[in-house]
């Protein structure tokens, strides 16, 4: 009889299901007791998503490769199947923003990021979705979505502060040692200023084949906390006067800081490299520091394949004389405003992001960028982020605690900062290969993030 | 239409008996209007394809169109802002330079190169005529794959000729990330990929030549320099241009290389004009300044070729 | 008498000699120069089988037990359907090409108009525009008729180079073929279809052969109309391959894998029809 009732619930449910429930967002609570009556019929019949392949893509993280494991039981229990796609950092930016920038329907879940979220969300291309959380029949309270760190939805949120995406990643900028022990064997001490770091790369370079320092070639991410470190800004007053001051000795002598560690103490190609293979050469050892996100330094003391685990230490990104400015950022998971399958991606991220799943994350992988505040404070977190016999845990609060509270890092988000990173990008590659020194490289950047700003319609004091 | 006539006798035997009437009547207008038929479908597809996203570029390049703002579209209130905008940005005039030495140097060597080869492989020889398949292999690859071959080969990681320098005991940088050698990293890649096809050229010219001309002036006691730069070199001359003009068109169009191997840098130093338009385009969507820049490239390229063909005489590269 | 002779028998064989000792150093001087100029060509298959423990081992190995795991690991991903896909779209947009193309292509040769330099004119001008300037309005076309992502759509801006390109080449080796061999048929009391379908088309076999397999590899290769145009869908080797590279940039045995892959079609391809095609490339290069 079962096979009957599965049937009939097909039947009934299945061709409204689509129809009925997009209404329902729309007259939100007059139907909504009406399409309660039908839904509780989730599990043992028919499957709310069978027949849908949801279309994923983000850029490539270590969170992507763990939350794979997972796919076969959501599909299970959705009945949808899941073809989520990951690339590299830019391409998929470049990629994702040509599919938005058209309204295309070819992706159902994105992740939106942190540098593009101005963008999309300013510009109508990711769907808000404050009434998918409102709706008790899309997501049960238990859900909780006060439970993500404040400071990770500062940047899914639009003017109106309605939520267009959720996090995943909680991301802290630390700095990863993965050969302390050459530190230690060159009689120093993980660095903390600018100062010592450049000290100890002097001491360790080359030693055992090792270049002292790396970093993928994301400047305008990597080289910021320099920048603002020896007392810079990227904009004037973000994000209402996004003026460029990168004329000035500070911006400009950091530049040349940060391009003499990349040339001097980075290995062959650094100035190529992307996210992932600057993790390899750490993971190799044929590259000792980095200071990058938290989620690309757990690996180097994580993954088995890591030849560096016994010998990785973890420090605070070193300071300037302005102080110290580790980046933090987060990325979420948002909905393209074209998508034909939106409520299965609400499914997708509701689970993906929910706290079954973090917690699992955490548990069974380490991933260490939690963005739920229940979870970070539960003693679980602390001992999986205990790596090498290092509390990396309150490193990683530590940084997003610094980066909450003083708003430093609001100049990421604003609509225009795909373009004006570009400039950053290129000058410090001009300054790391020697073409101009920082003065020169930072006031050209300049000129050219004005001529940008001003095509994009936005006023400048300049 | 009549397209489905099929072999077999019996069916042709109507349509043989209306051809037979039908020329009768009118034969010269019978065929006129059957070429109508062949080529029509074809022109309007061509236009179709072609003629009409071009003059959509055109009047696109006329309009600040930013995807990420949708009042720009059609919004044709300053028409000439992209192409001030194209006097004034430094970026772009750096990108034309770069052009200008990826252009000049792929094309001079290959030139030499494909000219050195093809002289190398003409003659009578089995085995040299079988080996000429193999040196076409570069230019069939598929663009993408020559560009991966060479990101392997710059990749001090794992490319053979950096091991093989650090173990003669030279730490030599990356090239792609060297501001002095990224472009030429580039134009290595390219003439390797390229100088076949100018080979390919010369070679089917070459076994045109009547073996008269040079076996005349050898019995007048030329050496083979002599003939070569006074009999062969000018018979070769119409090809030669033709093969540099090709090659000086397409070396234009140059993107997958400089996509995978250096993404335009280290700063500017590799970074084209077409690959600046791109990223333009397609990584800021600013795509009415990025027809207008491509119009502008279009416009160079069409007038430079036609200075080329005119200056040297397009009607003798045809013999 | 005699001793002329043996002089005579001597220097012949001695030029002999000669001219087989330069012959040899020809051959040995174009074998080296082969060697060294597929070197890079050779490394990228080396690398694909090139086990990973070996791949950034120090001192290089140079000697190892060759291995399929990269082929097998791509061949459990996506790369499968993007395969598919750049068959479908290269076929497809060689096909249309052809059927269109052809007959027009003939109708050129046949009628004694002046649009031959039109013609030429129109091959060019698509030959010099970079890809950019097509992709631009088929970009934003494509995302009010629903292409984007599509392998029609991809037949369709392939169209863009591949249908001038039979125009021009199939005009040439219809130029080729006598007119008498139609007039005799015409006389004969066939029509014109038929006599461009039974007498035309077969005797030009060659040159259609020549003419689709440009097609076909121009379109393969394509790489920057997929990277802009397509997503998930409808996305071809190539751009797969890239996206590989960009994803996974020290998985260098995929990548050469994933290479090699890619260019296997084009490489059997060139070697079973390297006549037609040196005929067809040279034809269409010299026609100029």
């Amino acid at each position: 009889m079962k096979a009957t009732s599965d049937k009939s619930n097909q039947a009934n449910t299945k061709p409204q299901a689509g129809y009925s429930r997009r209404k329902i967002l729309k007259t939100a609570g007059v139907l909504s007791a009406a399409a309660g009556l039908a839904l509780p019929a989730r599990i043992g019949y028919a499957k709310e998503f069978d027949g849908v392949t949801l279309q994923g893509a983000s850029f490539a993280s270590t969170f992507f490769k763990y939350l794979e494991n997972y796919f076969p039981e959501f599909e299970e229990q959705t009945g949808m199947k899941v073809n989520f796609v990951t690339n590299a950092f830019p391409v998929f930016n470049q990629r994702t923003d040509l599919e938005l920038s058209t309204k295309g329907s070819a992706l159902d879940v994105i992740n939106v990021t942190f540098i593009y979220s101005g963008r999309w969300i300013g510009a109508g291309w990711v769907e808000n979705l404050k009434p998918y959380v409102e709706d008790p029949n899309l997501t049960p309270d238990d859900w909780e979505y006060k439970d993500f760190v404040g400071g990770t939805m500062a940047a899914l949120v639009d003017a109106n502060g309605d939520p267009h995406g959720f996090p995943w990643e909680a991301g802290a900028m630390i700095m990863i040692a993965s050969r302390g022990d050459l530190i230690e064997k060159a009689g120093k001490k993980l660095p903390t200023t600018f100062e010592e770091l450049v000290d100890v790369c002097e001491a360790i370079n080359g030693v055992e084949r090792t270049a002292a320092f790396t970093a993928d070639k994301l400047h305008h991410w990597n080289y910021i906390p320099y920048m603002m470190g020896f007392g810079g800004n990227v904009f004037k007053d973000p994000p209402g006067n996004l003026t460029p001051t990168w004329d000035t000795p500070e911006v400009a002598a950091a530049a040349d800081y940060y391009g003499a560690l990349l040339s001097k103490y980075g290995p062959p190609g650094v100035l190529s490299f992307t996210d992932d293979q600057a993790m390899q050469t750490q993971k190799t050892g044929r590259a000792n520091i980095r200071t990058q996100a938290i989620t690309w330094g757990v690996p180097v003391a994580k993954d088995p394949d890591s030849r560096t685990k016994d010998t990785v230490r973890y420090g605070m990104v070193p300071g300037g004389p302005a102080g110290a400015f580790p980046g933090s950022n987060s990325h979420g998971f948002g909905i393209p405003v074209g998508s034909k399958n939106k409520e299965a991606a609400w499914a997708f991220i509701k689970w993906a992001v929910g706290k079954d799943i973090s917690r699992r994350m955490l548990e069974e992988h380490g991933y260490p960028s939690i963005c739920r505040q229940s979870i970070i404070d539960s003693e679980l977190f602390k001992e999986t982020l205990t790596l090498n016999g290092q509390d990396v845990a309150s490193l990683y609060g530590e940084v997003l605690k610094l980066g909450g509270d003083s708003g430093y890092m609001k100049y990421r988000t604003v609509p225009q900062f795909p373009q004006i990173g570009d400039k950053i990008n290129k000058a410090i590659e001009r300054v790391a290969t020697g073409q101009q020194n920082g003065t020169e490289a930072m006031a050209q950047a300049q000129e050219e993030a004005v001529a940008d700003l001003k095509k994009s319609g936005v006023q400048i004091d300049l | 239409m009549s397209l489905r006539v099929d072999a077999g006798g019996q069916k042709m035997a109507a349509p043989q008996e209306q051809a037979r009437v039908k020329p009768a009547r009118d034969p010269a207008r019978n065929r006129e209007r059957f070429y109508w038929y062949c080529l029509w479908p074809a022109f309007v597809v061509l236009i179709v394809v072609t003629l009409i996203p071009t003059l959509y570029l055109i009047v696109i390049s006329f309009t600040p169109l930013d995807l990420t703002r949708p009042e720009t579209n059609w919004d044709f209130s300053t028409p000439l802002v992209n192409y001030n905008l194209i006097l004034e940005d430094s970026r772009l005039h750096n990108s034309f330079w770069v052009q200008i030495k990826l252009s000049f140097w792929t094309v001079t060597i290959q030139m030499i190169l494909g000219f050195l080869f093809a002289l190398l492989l003409n003659s009578k020889s089995t085995y040299l005529e079988a080996l000429r398949t193999i040196f076409l292999i570069p230019m069939v690859l598929p663009p993408i794959v020559v560009a991966i071959i060479w990101k392997v080969l710059y990749t001090p990681d794992i490319s053979p000729f950096h091991w093989a320098l650090e173990g003669l005991g030279f730490v030599v940088p990356s090239l792609i990330t060297d501001p002095t050698w990224a472009l030429w990293a580039i134009i290595i890649a390219d003439i390797w990929e390229w100088f076949p096809f100018v080979m390919l050229m010369i070679l089917a010219a070459l076994q045109m030549m009547p073996e008269e001309y040079i076996e005349a002036a050898r019995i007048d006691g030329a050496s083979v320099w002599q003939t070569t730069v006074y009999i062969t070199l000018p018979y070769l001359k119409g090809v030669l241009i033709v093969a540099a003009l090709f090659r000086l068109v397409d070396s234009i169009k140059a993107f997958p290389l400089i996509y995978i191997l250096t993404d335009g840098g280290p700063g500017t130093v590799t970074e084209v004009t077409n690959f600046y338009s791109f990223m333009q385009a397609f990584n800021f969507s600013y795509l009415g300044y990025s027809s207008a820049i491509t119009v502008t490239l279009v416009a160079a390229t069409v007038v430079l070729s036609w200075g080329i063909v005119r200056l040297v005489g397009w009607g003798k590269a045809h013999d | 008498m005699t001793e002329a002779a043996t002089d005579l028998g001597e220097l012949r064989r001695y030029h002999l000699r000669r001219l087989r000792r330069e012959r040899f150093i020809l051959h040995l001087v174009v074998t080296l120069l082969l060697i060294a100029i597929m070197f890079p060509f050779l490394w990228l298959l080396v690398l694909s089988v090139k086990p990973m423990e070996a791949m950034f081992a120090w001192p290089p190995q140079l000697f190892f037990t060759p291995t399929v795991e990269h082929y097998i690991g791509l061949w459990d991903g996506e790369f499968p359907k993007s395969f598919m896909n750049s068959l479908i779209t290269s076929v497809g947009s060689t096909l249309a090409a052809m059927v269109l193309g052809v007959p027009s292509a003939y109708a050129l040769s046949r009628m004694r108009t002046g649009s031959s330099a039109g013609i030429s004119l129109a091959v060019l001008a698509s030959r010099m525009a970079p890809p950019i300037a097509f992709t631009i309005p088929y970009f934003l076309a494509y995302r009010y008729i629903g292409l984007q992502d599509t392998r029609v759509g991809l037949i369709l801006i392939y169209l863009t180079f591949n249908l001038s390109l039979v125009i021009w080449l199939m005009r040439s080796f219809f130029d080729a073929i006598p007119r008498s061999l139609e007039e005799a048929a015409w006389i004969d009391g066939a029509s014109h279809w038929q006599s461009f379908f039974k007498i035309i088309l077969p005797i030009s076999g060659p040159g259609l052969a020549a003419t689709a397999i440009l097609c076909f590899l121009y379109s393969w290769n394509d790489f920057f109309f997929a990277l802009i145009l397509t997503r998930t869908e409808a996305t071809t080797a190539p751009v797969a391959v890239v996206n590989f590279l960009n994803y996974e940039g020290w998985e260098w045995g995929k990548i050469a894998a994933g290479g090699t892959m890619v260019m296997l079609p084009v490489l059997i391809f060139s070697i079973v029809v390297r006549k037609f095609l040196i005929s067809g490339m040279s034809a269409g290069a010299v026609k100029g």
